[in-house]
């Protein structure tokens, strides 16, 4: 494996993240954070609960906060923030020219208890039918 | 209950809920000054902050500045446009315009922004004060602690946090001084216009190490160590605890930014030691380094950084049902039924009626 291009630098504002794909086999999904300081490539997903970054994700200065729990890490020192329990996986990330090149060697992921998921038959999978209660 | 994945967030709950669109959206948050903000009773200051002829206190309401003046012992209010000063004396009235205004509730002075308004102050609280009225109108009270905090999060969760009691767990000081049966069992109490009240119980202060019993000087008429809360829609809170009493007056800035104005009470009689020692049982707990005040307010904060604008929608549960006691939902319910009849929305999916409101509006 080798630095492998995925996505040009306009395409990641500072203070944002955005989902990736690094073209190897079929396709390693990698979310790009742009903080103050430089970039960070991680998985896709928060460490917690499987929380797709490029939607929960908010980078303000160099800090990473999912916004469902409020797990936050330091994205330059990658040190745990406020309410996070688990290190974030990271991939080398480089600037060449206008591109953002990253170094794939394997998917990086993470591991979820599924044992913790909650009593969906109390409280979800409803029919919207509430209305009346508003 | 287990925090949701992400497969959770998105399902469609089974009990009732409300979107957290309801506390991020620009368009939304201009609908609440418009038709809440600029129609209810606001509780804006406290006569014994203009005890004397001459005297005034500013605010700002839905985006207005207003003024209240003590004109040889009554209350006047006006819009104001040009005032800079929160308080001071001698200030000119003359071709302001005046707005509606009441003394009411243990000394609170209330106006509306609405010209016309249909309901008096009683008529708007309905009895939401019924539980505390002895204990804070039979004696004088003045204010002898104020300050305010600007806080990065919506209004609303400010009040939900003073009206619903899963955050209690939070709170140290309440694990060890108030779970009992007794606190469980409190009810959380419904009025018309979005109110409520909940219903009191007797605080063990001495177990919080260095606290202590506050039965002597309890508020007139209040058996000892009681606490009573009347949460005020849409976000006036007055709470009191035994010895000290509390109000809370919100005024959004933003969607996500509220400013919050604290204030705390004794009565005007206190010798300097009665005084002393309700200065000091409110500040204990509610000033800015007391027990409990800043443990709500970086949790309001956490909440307004899970729901800021640009976050992905996600279904706000309210469905516990516990015979009204304190962990149901009843309150956040109730008050969310009166938000979604003042904007005419469905608080499940605020922006399906909103923008055609608006534009019927126009």
């Amino acid at each position: 494996m080798a630095w492998t291009k995925v996505c040009e630098k306009s395409e990641i504002p500072e203070g944002s993240i955005k989902k990736v794909w690094a073209r190897i086999g079929g396709g390693i999904p990698i979310a790009v954070a742009h903080h103050k300081n430089g970039y960070v490539a991680i998985p896709p997903v928060c460490p917690h609960l499987e929380e797709p970054l490029e939607d929960s994700g908010m980078v303000t200065g160099c800090k990473l906060t999912c916004t469902k729990h409020l797990w936050s890490w330091d994205l330059e020192t990658l040190e745990l923030k406020d309410e996070a329990e688990l290190p974030l996986k990271t991939y080398d990330i480089k600037v060449d020219g206008d591109n953002l090149m990253v170094y794939v060697t394997e998917q990086l992921e993470y591991t979820f208890d599924e044992d913790e998921d909650i009593d969906e038959e109390t409280f979800f999978d409803g029919d919207d039918d509430y209305d009346d209660i508003w | 209950m287990a925090p949701r994945n992400h497969k959770n967030w998105l399902k469609t709950p089974k009990v009732e809920y409300i979107s957290s669109e309801c506390y991020n959206n620009y368009s939304i948050f201009e609908q609440e000054i418009e038709h809440i903000f600029s129609k209810v009773w606001v509780p804006m200051c406290h006569i014994s902050e203009m005890s004397n002829d001459g005297d005034f206190r500013s605010t700002q309401i839905a985006n207005k500045n207003v003024v209240a003046v003590n004109r040889g012992g009554d209350v006047h209010v006006f819009l104001c446009p040009s005032i800079d000063r929160p308080a001071g004396n001698g200030l000119s009235t003359d071709g302001l315009h005046e707005l509606h205004s009441e003394v009411k509730h243990g000394g609170m002075v209330w106006t509306t922004l609405d010209l016309n308004p249909s309901l008096s102050v009683e008529e708007w609280t309905c009895g939401a004060f019924d539980c505390i009225a002895d204990a804070i109108d039979t004696e004088e009270m003045e204010v002898f602690h104020y300050h305010k905090a600007v806080i990065d999060t919506n209004y609303k969760l400010w009040h939900d946090t003073n009206s619903e009691f899963y955050h209690d767990f939070m709170h140290y000081f309440n694990r060890v001084s108030g779970f009992n049966d007794e606190y469980f069992a409190r009810k959380n109490i419904p009025f018309d216009n979005g109110h409520v009240n909940v219903s009191s119980f007797t605080v063990n202060y001495e177990e919080y190490e260095g606290f202590e019993d506050r039965g002597e000087l309890s508020f007139p008429n209040l058996p000892p160590n009681q606490w009573y809360m009347v949460d005020l829609f849409p976000g006036y809170n007055f709470n009191l605890r035994g010895n000290a009493y509390r109000s809370d007056i919100v005024t959004p800035l933003g969607p996500n930014r509220v400013l919050i104005e604290f204030r705390g009470y004794g009565l005007k009689k206190d010798t300097a030691e009665e005084r002393a020692t309700r200065v000091k049982a409110h500040n204990s707990i509610w000033g800015p380094f007391g027990r409990n005040l800043h443990e709500d307010l970086i949790g309001v904060a956490g909440q307004g950084t899970t729901m800021r604008e640009g976050t992905e929608t996600r279904n706000i549960l309210h469905g516990r049902h516990e015979n009204s006691t304190i962990h149901d939902e009843v309150g956040m319910r109730h008050y969310y039924e009166a938000w979604g009849k003042f904007l005419g929305v469905n608080p499940m999916n605020p922006l399906a009626l909103l923008e055609d409101n608006v534009q019927a509006a126009e």
